[in-house]
């Protein structure tokens, strides 16, 4: 870890701007919290709390951005400084964005909790918690300079991707058989996109903690790889 | 291509040339050793940035490229070599006057000759022996409008320099350095004692100069030294902590103590 700043003041705006996204990250990790809940136990009540609280997340970002330039204009950082600043203004997007898919969950689960009772609800959690589990190991990854865990978020989303896969394959398949239901399912299919959406997010979210502690951009790494393998013979 | 002394050397094109080679340069004033085992390659047509705590040697590094400590007491270089085009300037068989109309110098405070516009820059090209009059005045008005001063001072070429603002001065001070054609320019904190404006005026001209002549800059200005150089070198007492390209240099450096002295941590 570096020393602190000769003029201190630097410090206190660097240390500041990290409560900021630290505190982003646990209000949108408890909306995501109580949007899946909301679903499971049927807790109306619940999702209309996540819709409420998500403007607090939307001021966050906004105060970050503001913080994230004051910085840039008053200290002009360098280096992991910079690199701070820069995550710090990306990584709270992408939280914003994920609190919109929490207020997305809550507001498709206020629909299906005042619909008859759908057990399909329940194939949500282990999506919900591989999910939650992507997005506090990248923020880990972001305040500890882990790049190692971050590197790893990759492939753990791509389990996430199976698993979004195989349930649209087998709620798709109950719409056919479920006429009653239908309504109620289709809102279940947009809660699981979403959730698949926080994986993506947490991936980029790894991503700005991978730039923070190496400063690479491996953003977009595996499709350019891919891109650059020599085409299969013809025989 | 450039050597630090760290396992940190910038990669260059094959096709960039080498300006001025350092090569293990111990530089002493007296018995105190100021610069230790100094190794830097200077590619030519860009702009290279030595930055460093006050006292680290980064002056000194300069003025040995010009051989401006000669005329110091007791200075001298200890060990090593500095070259151009490979020739060792400190060969005994090197004309000074002629190393310095090949490496021009512009100071922290202009030093305007207390002459016309027009003598300051035709200065070093009499002092060379030119005599014809056309060559002089031609030579004159490209310098000027290459250190964009030109349409400022055209209508009065015969006035005293001293009648220029602080940052036409320095302007004037350029010109006078790339009238005689060099193709190193030593600059040692140029813009220290000017306003944004004509800092900026100043670094534009720097920028635009610099397909024509090697720039080598002191500066203490970490947003100067990040603006307008294509290689920054960092000194810490005595030494080439870091030489990097600019870019890199200043979003992830190799080594901690550029770190912390750029990010304002130590200093």
């Amino acid at each position: 870890m570096n020393g602190p700043h000769i003029f201190r003041d630097f410090d206190i705006a660097i240390r500041n701007l990290k409560d900021e996204v630290l505190l982003m990250a646990s209000l949108t990790r408890q909306n995501l919290e109580r949007a899946t809940r909301s679903l499971l136990e049927r807790d109306i009540e619940l999702s209309r709390v996540v819709i409420g609280d998500d403007s607090e997340v939307d001021d966050l970002e906004i105060r970050v951005d503001q913080r994230g330039m004051e910085i840039l204009v008053r200290h002009h950082p360098v280096a992991s400084d910079l690199r701070l600043v820069i995550s710090s203004m990306k990584i709270s997007t992408c939280l914003e964005r994920i609190s919109d898919h929490a207020v997305n969950i809550a507001k498709r689960s206020k629909k299906i909790c005042k619909g008859p009772e759908l057990t399909d609800v329940a194939l949500v959690e282990p999506l919900y918690v591989m999910a939650d589990n992507l997005l506090r190991d990248a923020m880990i990854a972001f305040t500890d300079h882990n790049i190692k865990l971050a590197e790893g978020l990759k492939a753990r989303d791509k389990e996430l991707d199976r698993l979004h896969k195989s349930l649209i394959a087998s709620l798709s398949h109950r719409l056919e058989s479920s006429a009653g239901m239908a309504e109620s399912l289709l809102h279940l299919i947009f809660v699981i996109r979403s959730l698949e959406r926080v994986g993506d997010l947490a991936v980029n979210i790894g991503e700005d903690a991978v730039f923070l502690g190496s400063a690479l951009d491996v953003r977009h790494l595996a499709d350019k790889v891919t891109a650059e393998l020599p085409s299969e013979p013809v025989e | 291509m450039i050597v630090a002394n760290t396992a940190s050397a910038p990669r260059h094109s094959a096709a960039t040339r080498t300006s001025v080679s350092v090569e293990n340069l111990d530089f002493c004033y007296g018995t105190a050793k100021v610069l230790k085992k100094i190794n830097l390659e200077i590619p030519a047509n860009q702009v290279t940035a030595l930055i460093g705590p006050s006292g680290c040697g980064k002056s000194t590094l300069l003025r040995c490229i010009n051989r401006m400590n000669d005329e110091i007491p007791g200075a001298h270089v200890s060990a090593g070599r500095i070259s151009l085009n490979g020739e060792d300037i400190n060969g005994p068989e090197v004309d000074v006057v002629k190393l310095r109309s090949e490496v021009g110098m512009v100071f922290q405070k202009s030093n305007v000759f207390p002459r016309s516009i027009f003598e300051n820059v035709a200065y070093g090209m009499q002092v060379r022996g030119e005599k014809n009059k056309a060559v002089i005045e031609q030579r004159v008005e490209e310098a000027l409008r290459q250190a964009a001063l030109w349409d400022e001072v055209k209508d009065r070429l015969h006035e005293s320099g001293f009648g220029l603002s602080g940052g036409q001065q320095q302007r004037l001070c350029i010109a006078r350095a790339i009238a005689v054609k060099p193709n190193i320019v030593l600059m040692d904190e140029p813009c220290s004692a000017l306003d944004p404006i004509a800092t900026l005026k100043v670094e534009e001209l720097i920028w635009d100069l610099r397909s024509q002549y090697t720039f080598i800059i002191v500066t203490h200005s970490m947003q100067q030294a990040s603006r307008i150089s294509d290689h920054t070198a960092f000194f810490y007492l005595g030494e080439v902590i870091e030489f990097d390209q600019t870019g890199k240099m200043f979003t992830n450096p190799r080594e901690k103590r550029t770190e912390e002295y750029i990010s304002g941590r130590f200093g």
